[in-house]
C-alpha cells in the first residue's frame, strides 16, 4: 500500500469513546492493516470536539485532522453528534478562508462494530493527505499584502441622512427618558468629523444626539452591561440586528430595552476618510449634502461622497431600517433585492489557498493583540473571562507569533459562528487595519448556505443554528468515503 | 513639568544629554533592606526538602538553595517575601516565614488558590523550584526596641506573623511584652497547629488562639478576632500592633485597635497584591505611586491612609 | 557646536546601508497597505521601501518587545546517575545593536520615560538595559502638529531632543541631521555624509514653523496634584469611562506604557524545557490585577482608567518628576470609541468648585 511507504505525516484523530474508538479497536483486533500516521485522541463524544481543537492542531503543524463519532441517531448522549455535524461542517467551510485546504480535515461516523469501515476511512484519509503532502505552514508563507477593492455599488441609496426625523426621535427620547436608566446613542467626539457613543441621562443630553454617516459605533455593545435595567438604544439597521441577536440568545431582556430607530443611509469608512484627510491641526467645518459630506481641515476642503466612502458592510446592507424597533421614525430606505459579496471577503475569494496563508501571515504580523476587535464586538459577551486570557485551559500562549494571533481570530470567528451579524466593529476597531471581518463573513455565508438562508439577528424568536440541529440535515451531505 | 506654549519657547537650544542620564533618581527612597543580587528576574534554583501539610488547603514547604554558597550567605529580614517558581506554570509571591536565624532552609506556607499555588501543592521533596528572594521591605523591628508588641494573625496571615514573632522572641530582652492573637475559622484551618503548644508554653509569649465557631474539644477562645481583641484589651501605651490576614479581618481589626487607642502609626500590617515582576516595574501591585512589591508589603496604617483608597 | 550633517532624500537608502553595517539592526517605518493602512517599524534591508510617516505603532519594541524570553529553563539528568536531576536556567538577554530611524520626538521621549523605572528604579532591568545601551535613536522632527497630537502639553514638542541621539529635520532639498548625544555625534562622524552646518538655519526655521502650527497648550503645572485629588471622585471616573471598551488599544500603542506580564510557556520541567516570557500587558484588562482569590482591586473599567490616567499624570510624576505621557495622541486616534485622555486631564484640572456642579449635572 502506497501510504505505508515514505515519511509519515502528522494526522490527529479525535475519536468518540463509544463508537469510533471501539471501531478502531475492532479493526485492530481483526488485524486490519492500516497506515500508522494517525495519532488518536479519545474524546467522550464527537460533540466534545470543539472546532478550535482542529484549528489549533492544523495551525500548530498537523497535516490533517480526522474527527469520528457515532452514526447519527446512535449517539450515546442522544444528540452530541447532531451538534457536532453542524459545527464541523461550518468548520470545514471556514478553513479555506484561513488558507488551509479543507481536504486536510474530515469528519465521519464509524460505529464500534465497523472495523472494516474504520480501516477504509483511515486508509482513504491518509492516502488523501499523502497526495496533498505535508501541510504548508503559516510561518513559512511569504507575507503578502493586498488591499480590498472598495469600488462597489450599493443595494440601496446611500446618503447622509440629514433630512431624517431626528427632532421627532429626540422628542420621543425626552418623553421616554424618565422610565429609563439611559439611552445610548452618538455624540460629537473630538471634532465634528468624529462621533462617539453617547449615554443620554438628562433631557439636556438629548441635544447632544447626532445622526448621520459619522455614527459608526455599534451601541449594542453596551447593552449586556445594563442587563436588568431599563435602557434605551438608538439604532442603525445593523445595530438593530445585534440587539436582536442578543435577544435571541437571552443575553438581554426584551422588556428592558426600548429601541429607537431611524432609517440608516450608510456610515462612512473612517479609515479611508482619516487617511484622505491626513494629519490636520484644525478641523474647520463639516458640511452635509444629500450624497456626501465636505470636511474642511486646515483650510482644505475634502469631499466624501457616500457612494465612494461608505463602510464595506453598507453596500451589501439589506436592513437599513431596524428589523425590530419600539419607536420608529423617518421614511424607510428602499432596498433593491440582490446580493453583494462584502469587499473583504471578495478579496479573499479571489486568492488561492497559498495566497491566503501568505495574506494572513502578512496581516497578522502587525497585530499587537490589543483585543480591540474582541471588546468592540457586541456579541463577545464573555468579557472579562475570555479563553484567550485563560491559563487553564491554556488555549493561547503569550508568544507574539502570527500563528497565535491568527488563532485568536479563529477563536473569535468560530465563537461567533451563526451569531455574527456582520456589524464590522471588530475590523473598524482594529488600529492597524487588519481585514479580520472576512473570517466572520465567510462563516456567515456558510451558515446562510447550509441553513436555508439563515442570517443572524433578524428575528428574536429564531434559534441560532449552532444551538440546534435537524435529525436529517438537508444541506449537509454525508461523505461516502468511496 | 514646564508646559510650553508655541509662542513662548522652543526647544531649539539643544542640550548635550548624557545617556543614560546619571542624575535621574526616584523622588522617594526605599528603606535599606537585603536585596537579591544579580539579574532580579533570574530565580535561584532550589530543592524542596520538606512538605508539611498544614490544613486542607495550606501546605508549608521548606526549600534549600542549590548553590551552597548562596544558601550560606542568604540574608533577609523578617517580613520580606520571595517569589517561588514552578517552571512551566509560573511564579507567585509568599512571605519567608522562617526566622532569619534559620540558616538551614527557607520556609514558605502556601494556600491553594490559583494555578501556581495548585502546582506548588503538587510538589514533593526533591523537586526543583526557583526562588527569587529576598524581595520587598520588612518589619521595622529595630524601631520597635523597648516597646511591647501585639501580634495578630488571621488564617494564612499567620505566616508573616510567625517569622516576626520568632525573630522577636530570639531577642526578647530588647522588647516589652510580646503577645500573640492567632485566629482561624476552625481548628482544622489552623496552620502551625503543631507549634501552638510550644507557643503557649513559652514564658516570653502571651499567646491567645481563637476560632470563629464553637468546636468540639476546642479549649481556647471562640469569636472573631476583632471581638477577642476588644476582650483582651491590649494597652496601646508604647505598644505596636502587627496584624496580617484577609482584608476583611484587617478592616475590622484596625477599627478595634483604633477603638482601643492605638494610633495609626503604631498599627502595622502587610498587603497582598497580584505581582509579576516583584521589582516595582510591571504595574500591577501599585496603590497610587507606591508598589507593594518594593515599598511594601509592610505598611503602617498611617502610610496606608495617605495612599489612594485602592486596596 | 554640535555635529551637523546633511543628506538628500535620494541619499537616505545609502545612509541606511551605512547604519546597517556591522550587523546593526535598523528599524524603519514601513507602510502596510490595507483599506486602513498602518505604518510599523520593521528591520530594514537593502532595497526595502520605507516611509517617513509617523508610525501607527511606536518604536517601543526596540527596547521593550511585545514578547521576549527572560529565561530558558530545562531539566537535565546526570547520565551516570539518572536520579540526580539539575535545573538549567539561561537568562542571556537578546540585544542586537539597533538604530531606530525616523521615529518622532514623541516616540523618542517615550524611551526617556521608560528609562526611569527600568534603569533608575530600585532594580535595573538587565534585559531593557542591554537593549537600551545598544540603541541609537535618529528622530525625524515633525513639520506640523496634528489634531490628536499634544506633545507640547507634556513638556515635549515637534523638535524635542529628549531621548534622541540625532535629530533629523526636513529642509527643502533633504534632511539636516544634528547630533544630540555623544553616541549620535560618533555615528554621524563615522558616516560619509557632508557637513550640514550651513543648512542648519533652514532646519531651525522649519522647527519654528512646526512650533507655530501648534495650538497653545493649557497650563498643566498643577496637574499631578489635581489628578490625585480626583482619585476618590468615583462619579467622575464613571462618567469619563462610560464608553470605554476595556481593550488595549490605548496602552499597546503608547510609547510610554510599560506594564508587562511574565508567563511560562512550553513544556514544564523536561529535557526539552520551556521559556519564561515577558510580554506587554494591559492595565485596562480586568485580568491584570485579578488575584487568585478572585479579589480584584481594579474591578471596574472606571478604576482601571483612573489608574491609567493617575499613573501618567500623578503617580509617575510623583516618583520621577515628569509625566509618563509624551503626547503622541495614539491613544486618542486608535481608541475605537474615541476616548480622549486630554479631556479627562483637563476635566481634572478644572477648578474644584466645578466638581460639585458637574456632579450635580450628571
Amino acid at each position: 500500500m502506497s501510504v505505508l511507504e515514505g515519511k509519515e505525516l502528522r494526522i490527529v484523530g479525535f475519536l468518540c469513546n463509544w463508537c469510533s474508538y471501539g471501531g478502531a479497536d475492532t479493526a485492530g483486533v481483526a488485524r486490519a492493516t492500516q497506515p500508522t500516521d494517525l495519532r488518536i485522541i479519545r474524546v467522550p463524544c464527537s460533540g466534545r470536539v470543539d472546532p478550535l481543537f482542529v484549528v489549533r492542531a492544523l495551525l500548530n503543524g498537523a497535516d490533517g485532522v480526522l474527527v469520528s463519532g457515532c452514526h447519527p441517531r446512535d449517539c450515546h448522549y442522544s444528540s452530541g453528534n447532531f451538534y457536532a455535524r453542524r459545527r464541523l461542517e461550518i468548520l470545514k467551510q471556514f478553513l479555506p478562508v484561513l488558507g488551509i485546504d479543507d481536504r486536510r480535515f474530515e469528519y465521519t461516523w464509524v460505529s464500534a462494530a465497523e472495523g472494516q469501515r474504520w480501516q477504509h476511512v483511515v486508509t482513504t484519509f491518509t492516502e488523501r493527505l499523502h497526495n496533498l503532502g505535508p501541510a504548508p505552514q503559516l510561518e513559512d508563507a511569504a507575507p503578502l499584502l493586498k488591499v480590498a477593492d472598495m469600488v462597489l455599488t450599493a443595494l440601496r441609496p446611500l446618503g447622509t441622512g440629514q433630512n431624517t426625523a431626528l427632532d421627532e426621535l429626540k422628542a420621543a427620547i425626552v418623553k421616554k427618558l424618565p422610565e429609563l436608566e439611559c439611552v445610548i446613542g452618538w455624540q460629537q467626539g473630538r471634532d465634528a468629523a468624529h462621533h462617539v457613543p453617547l449615554f443620554i441621562r438628562t433631557p439636556d443630553d438629548v441635544n447632544k444626539l447626532t445622526w448621520g454617516p459619522f455614527n459608526v459605533n455599534n451601541p449594542a455593545v453596551y447593552l449586556p452591561t445594563f442587563k436588568g435595567k431599563k435602557v434605551g438604544i438608538v439604532v442603525k439597521g445593523c445595530d438593530a440586528r445585534s440587539v436582536v441577536e442578543l435577544l435571541q440568545e437571552h443575553l438581554i431582556n426584551r422588556e428592558d430595552v426600548t429601541i429607537f430607530s431611524l432609517p440608516c443611509e450608510g456610515t462612512l469608512d473612517m479609515a479611508r476618510v482619516d487617511q484622505t484627510l491626513g494629519r490636520y491641526t484644525n478641523l474647520d467645518k463639516v458640511e452635509y449634502d444629500e450624497a456626501g459630506v465636505t470636511i474642511t481641515a486646515d483650510g482644505t476642503a475634502h469631499r466624501f461622497c457616500m457612494a465612494d466612502f461608505a463602510q464595506g458592510k453598507c453596500y451589501g446592507c439589506s436592513t437599513p431600517s431596524a428589523v425590530l424597533a419600539d419607536e420608529r421614525f423617518g421614511t424607510p430606505v428602499q432596498v433593491t433585492p440582490g446580493e453583494i459579496t462584502p469587499p473583504e471577503l471578495a478579496l479573499l475569494d479571489a486568492m488561492s489557498l497559498e495566497e491566503r496563508l501568505s495574506f494572513w501571515h502578512g496581516q497578522m504580523e502587525r497585530c499587537l493583540r490589543c483585543y480591540a476587535c474582541r471588546n468592540a464586538c457586541p456579541l463577545c459577551v464573555c468579557r472579562d473571562y475570555c479563553v484567550s486570557d485563560s491559563r487553564d485551559p491554556h488555549w493561547m500562549t503569550q508568544e507574539d507569533t502570527p500563528r497565535e494571533k491568527l488563532f485568536f481570530q479563529a477563536i473569535h470567528a468560530l465563537h461567533l459562528a451563526g451569531r455574527c451579524t456582520g456589524c464590522g466593529e471588530c475590523q473598524r476597531a482594529c488600529p492597524v487595519g487588519i481585514p479580520i471581518l472576512a473570517l466572520r463573513q465567510q462563516i456567515a455565508r456558510a451558515v446562510g448556505q447550509l441553513f436555508h438562508g439563515y442570517a443572524a439577528g433578524m428575528n428574536p424568536e429564531e434559534v441560532p443554528p449552532l444551538l440546534g440541529y435537524e435529525v436529517v440535515e438537508e444541506n449537509i451531505q454525508e461523505r461516502d468515503w468511496k | 513639568m514646564a508646559s510650553k506654549t508655541s509662542s513662548s519657547s522652543t526647544d531649539l537650544q539643544t542640550r548635550q544629554i548624557s545617556k543614560p542620564a546619571t542624575d535621574i533618581s526616584m523622588r522617594h527612597t526605599l528603606s535599606p533592606r537585603p536585596m537579591m543580587p544579580g539579574n532580579p528576574y533570574l530565580p535561584m534554583p532550589a530543592t524542596v526538602t520538606e512538605i508539611i501539610p498544614e490544613t486542607a488547603n495550606i501546605k508549608t514547604l521548606r526549600v534549600v538553595l542549590e548553590d551552597d554558597e548562596r544558601m550560606r550567605d542568604f540574608k533577609f529580614q523578617p517580613g520580606q517575601v520571595g517569589q517561588i517558581s514552578v517552571f512551566g506554570v509560573g511564579e507567585a509571591t509568599f512571605v519567608i516565614n522562617s526566622p532569619p536565624s534559620q540558616k538551614a532552609y527557607l520556609q514558605f506556607s502556601v494556600m491553594r488558590a490559583g494555578e501556581v499555588t495548585a502546582a506548588i501543592h503538587k510538589l514533593s521533596p526533591g523537586d526543583k523550584v526557583g526562588v527569587r528572594a529576598p524581595l520587598g521591605n520588612h518589619f521595622p523591628w529595630q524601631e520597635w526596641k523597648g516597646k511591647s508588641l501585639f501580634l495578630v494573625g488571621g488564617g494564612i496571615g499567620m505566616a508573616p506573623i510567625r517569622t516576626i514573632m520568632l525573630h522577636l522572641l530570639e531577642q526578647k530582652g530588647d522588647y516589652g511584652k510580646i503577645s500573640l492573637l492567632y485566629g482561624a475559622r476552625s481548628p482544622r484551618d489552623m496552620a502551625y497547629a503543631y507549634e501552638m503548644p510550644a507557643w503557649l508554653d513559652n514564658p516570653d509569649l502571651d499567646a491567645t488562639f481563637c476560632i470563629d465557631q464553637p468546636f468540639d474539644g476546642w479549649s481556647h477562645k471562640v469569636g472573631l478576632i476583632p471581638n477577642i481583641l476588644l476582650e483582651l484589651k491590649p494597652n496601646p501605651q508604647n505598644c505596636v500592633a502587627v496584624l496580617c490576614g484577609p482584608p476583611i479581618m484587617i478592616k475590622f481589626t484596625v477599627q478595634a485597635l483604633e477603638k482601643l487607642g492605638f494610633p495609626p502609626e503604631s498599627i502595622v500590617t502587610t498587603l497582598e497584591k497580584r505581582m509579576k515582576c516583584g521589582i516595582g516595574i510591571c504595574g500591577r501591585c501599585n496603590i497610587g505611586g507606591r508598589y507593594v512589591c518594593v515599598d511594601g508589603p509592610v505598611f503602617t496604617w498611617k502610610q496606608l491612609q495617605e495612599l489612594p483608597p485602592e486596596i | 557646536m554640535s555635529t551637523i550633517r546633511f543628506v538628500t532624500g535620494d541619499g537616505l537608502p545609502a545612509f541606511l546601508t551605512f547604519l546597517a553595517r556591522n550587523g546593526r539592526r535598523v528599524l524603519v517605518p514601513v507602510e502596510k497597505p490595507a483599506v486602513k493602512s498602518s505604518t510599523v517599524f520593521e528591520t530594514w534591508s537593502e532595497g526595502k521601501p520605507f516611509s517617513l510617516q509617523k508610525a501607527t505603532v511606536p518604536a517601543k519594541s526596540a527596547v521593550l518587545p511585545q514578547c521576549e524570553t527572560l529565561i530558558r529553563y530545562k531539566k537535565s539528568k546526570n547520565p551516570d546517575n539518572p536520579s540526580e536531576v539539575s535545573l538549567n536556567l539561561d537568562d542571556t538577554p537578546e540585544a542586537t545593536p539597533t538604530v531606530v530611524f525616523a521615529c518622532r520626538p514623541c516616540d523618542a521621549r517615550g524611551y526617556a520615560v521608560l528609562d526611569r523605572p527600568f534603569l533608575h528604579g530600585p532594580y535595573a532591568d538587565p534585559y531593557y538595559r542591554a537593549r537600551r545601551e545598544a540603541l541609537t535613536v535618529i528622530t525625524l522632527t515633525c513639520s506640523k502638529g496634528c489634531d490628536t497630537c499634544f506633545c507640547h502639553w507634556t513638556g515635549g514638542g515637534p523638535s524635542s531632543p529628549e531621548g534622541s541621539d540625532v535629530l533629523m529635520t526636513a529642509v527643502d532639498d533633504g534632511y539636516v541631521l544634528q547630533a544630540i548625544t555623544t553616541a549620535g555625534k560618533e555615528l554621524l562622524n563615522a558616516s560619509s555624509l557632508p557637513d550640514g552646518a550651513e543648512r542648519f538655519p533652514l532646519a531651525e526655521e522649519a522647527r519654528k514653523r512646526a512650533w507655530a502650527s501648534l495650538a497653545p497648550a493649557p497650563d498643566l503645572k498643577d496637574v499631578p496634584q489635581k489628578v490625585a485629588s480626583r482619585f476618590s471622585d468615583m462619579p467622575f471616573w464613571l462618567h469619563w469611562t462610560e464608553r470605554c471598551l476595556s481593550c488595549g488599544a490605548c496602552t499597546y500603542f503608547c510609547p510610554t506604557c510599560y506594564c508587562f506580564t511574565i508567563t511560562d510557556e512550553g513544556e514544564a520541567m523536561s529535557a526539552r524545557g520551556g521559556r519564561r516570557l515577558r510580554s506587554w500587558d494591559n492595565c485596562m484588562s480586568a485580568l491584570f490585577t485579578r488575584e487568585a482569590s478572585g479579589h480584584n482591586p481594579r474591578l471596574s473599567k472606571a478604576q482601571r482608567m483612573r489608574n491609567r490616567v493617575s499613573h501618567k499624570y500623578a503617580t509617575y510624576p510623583e516618583n520621577w518628576g515628569t509625566f509618563s505621557c509624551s503626547g503622541c495622541g495614539r491613544c486618542i486616534g486608535n481608541c475605537p470609541v474615541g476616548l480622549d485622555i486630554r479631556e479627562i486631564v483637563l476635566a481634572c484640572v478644572r477648578h474644584s468648585s466645578d466638581i460639585a456642579q458637574e456632579t450635580q449635572e450628571r
